[in-house]
């Protein structure tokens, strides 16, 4: 006879818990591998197994009206690959990841690692510098801009459109209402730009080409480019901030990878295992299922936490430790299976480049502390500065 | 080999490493968990080696399947 879930109280999406939500993965983990959470009407998944099993089981947790914490934001999302389940869901992904994969990646890998060593070269020839500003946003917006062909006015908006279309996944609390406005400007930009708007030779131009010679439906071109734009944008910038509080707090670990640069991959899933840029995510569960002795009733809410799957001691030895040689590539921190973060290899490839360049050019280095607004979605410093660098 | 149904009258019993090519996006990390199993070729595309998949090997082939970030990759042990 299987038992109801555990229950507890707490507010998924209060400020004291998204900007360090650790402690309460822990004490929800600790509950155990199903939580509900009658605040958020959710059922909390918070152990790896339970999770990994979930994101590759998408006929029982379905992403149909279910990756989003409100109603406005699931039918906004309706008919994207990121709320669809196979068989409708597999086109649709195949044609987001085309441009993205490794393979077709190929051709830029040289140009993001010649980027992120000027950069970081001129930072740290500078000697201090903010490295959310500076670093973590500047990188990630000039790549993906350049990616899909974004000029002028775009390229400024971004920012604020990628931020808005994350932070609007949340429940229906001030900070989702305040962001609704900025995403729409991002939505109603995406049904209406054309391939002229974009530059010539981009992959963004490529997409519009492919629509023209129909290998892609109608319309679907600005979908594609509103998911590179949402989802491409703020969870690279939190990762790349992360790369760089982690070591300046680990200055053993940065040494490490210094002295050591076939490290540098390892170093970048420990960075995402270590801080999940995404706090939680959606799915429905389409039967009633049990889940680690306990039933969810058909048609309950998920909330999927990544970060604290990628702390579960059941999975991780000593997971409150960041060891850069761990290499952790099954963290969860991409999602997995089907719905598995379709610019992963975009992200490594920045990731990667942006650690490199820090091992390559930099020495040592001291931070501040890090400030960390709360925010429903992406777990993200917004200030960070850096100090007495030394220039390697 | 000549041919991929020659292959798999060869290793027919045996268990095999499986692609899912509608799913696959090359992103390479069962390759690196298992070079000797699986490759990706010049233009990207994975290859899978074929091997026999006893003792070792089969651990190793369940750890490529494993590190998919996709889940494109199964072991089949028919």
């Amino acid at each position: 006879m299987a038992n109801s879930p555990a229950v507890s109280n707490i507010d998924l999406f209060a400020d004291e818990i998204l900007v360090d939500p650790y402690p309460t993965y822990k004490a929800l983990r600790d509950t155990a591998a199903v939580v509900h959470l009658p605040a958020n009407d959710v059922y909390a998944l918070t152990r790896y197994s339970a999770i990994r099993g979930a994101l590759g089981d998408s006929s029982t947790f379905s992403s149909v009206k279910a990756i989003g914490f409100n109603p406005a934001v699931n039918e906004a999302l309706q008919g994207t690959s990121l709320a669809s389940d196979p068989p409708a869901h597999t086109p649709l992904r195949a044609t987001l990841a085309a441009n993205l994969t490794p393979r077709k990646l190929r051709s830029i890998e040289e140009q993001i690692n010649g980027k992120a060593e000027a950069l970081v070269r001129k930072l740290a020839a500078s000697g201090s510098f903010e490295a959310i500003d500076e670093l973590a946003r500047a990188f990630p917006l000039e790549i993906v801009a350049d990616l899909i062909g974004f000029t002028g006015q775009v390229k400024a908006n971004m920012l604020r459109w990628g931020q808005a279309a994350m932070e609007v996944i949340g429940p229906m609390n001030p900070r989702t209402s305040e962001s609704f406005p900025i995403a729409g400007e991002l939505y109603g930009w995406c049904n209406q730009v054309t391939a002229n708007d974009l530059a010539e030779g981009s992959v963004g131009r490529g997409i519009f080409d492919a629509q023209a010679r129909g290998e892609i439906p109608a319309g679907s071109a600005g979908h594609i480019i509103h998911q590179y734009l949402g989802g491409g944008i703020d969870t690279t910038i939190a990762s790349i901030g992360n790369i760089v509080a982690l070591f300046g707090r680990h200055p053993d670990q940065f040494e490490r990878v210094r002295k050591d640069p076939s490290l540098v991959r390892a170093a970048f899933n420990e960075v995402l295992r270590y801080y999940a840029p995404i706090h939680a995510w959606g799915r429905r569960v389409s039967r009633t299922v049990e889940i680690d002795g306990a039933t969810v009733p058909e048609g309950a809410h998920i909330a999927i936490l990544f970060g604290a799957g990628n702390r579960d001691e059941r999975h991780y030895e000593n997971p409150d430790v960041f060891d850069v040689t761990r290499d952790p590539t099954d963290h969860l921190s991409f999602g997995y299976g089907p719905h598995g973060c379709a610019g992963q290899g975009l992200a490594r490839l920045e990731g990667h480049a942006v650690i490199a360049a820090l091992a390559k050019h930099v020495r040592s280095f001291k931070i501040a502390n890090a400030e960390k607004k709360p925010s429903n979605i992406t777990q993200c410093i917004d200030k960070l500065q850096v100090c007495d660098v030394v220039a390697a | 080999m000549s041919s991929p149904r020659e292959a798999q009258t060869l290793d027919g019993w045996g268990p095999r490493i499986e692609v899912d090519r509608t799913r696959c996006e090359g992103h390479g990390l069962c390759a690196r968990t298992a070079p000797e199993l699986l490759h990706l070729d010049q233009i990207g595309e994975l290859v899978i080696n074929g091997r026999e998949l006893g003792g070792e090997a089969l651990d190793k082939a369940r750890a490529a399947v494993r590190a998919c970030p996709v889940a494109a990759l199964r072991l089949s042990e028919a």
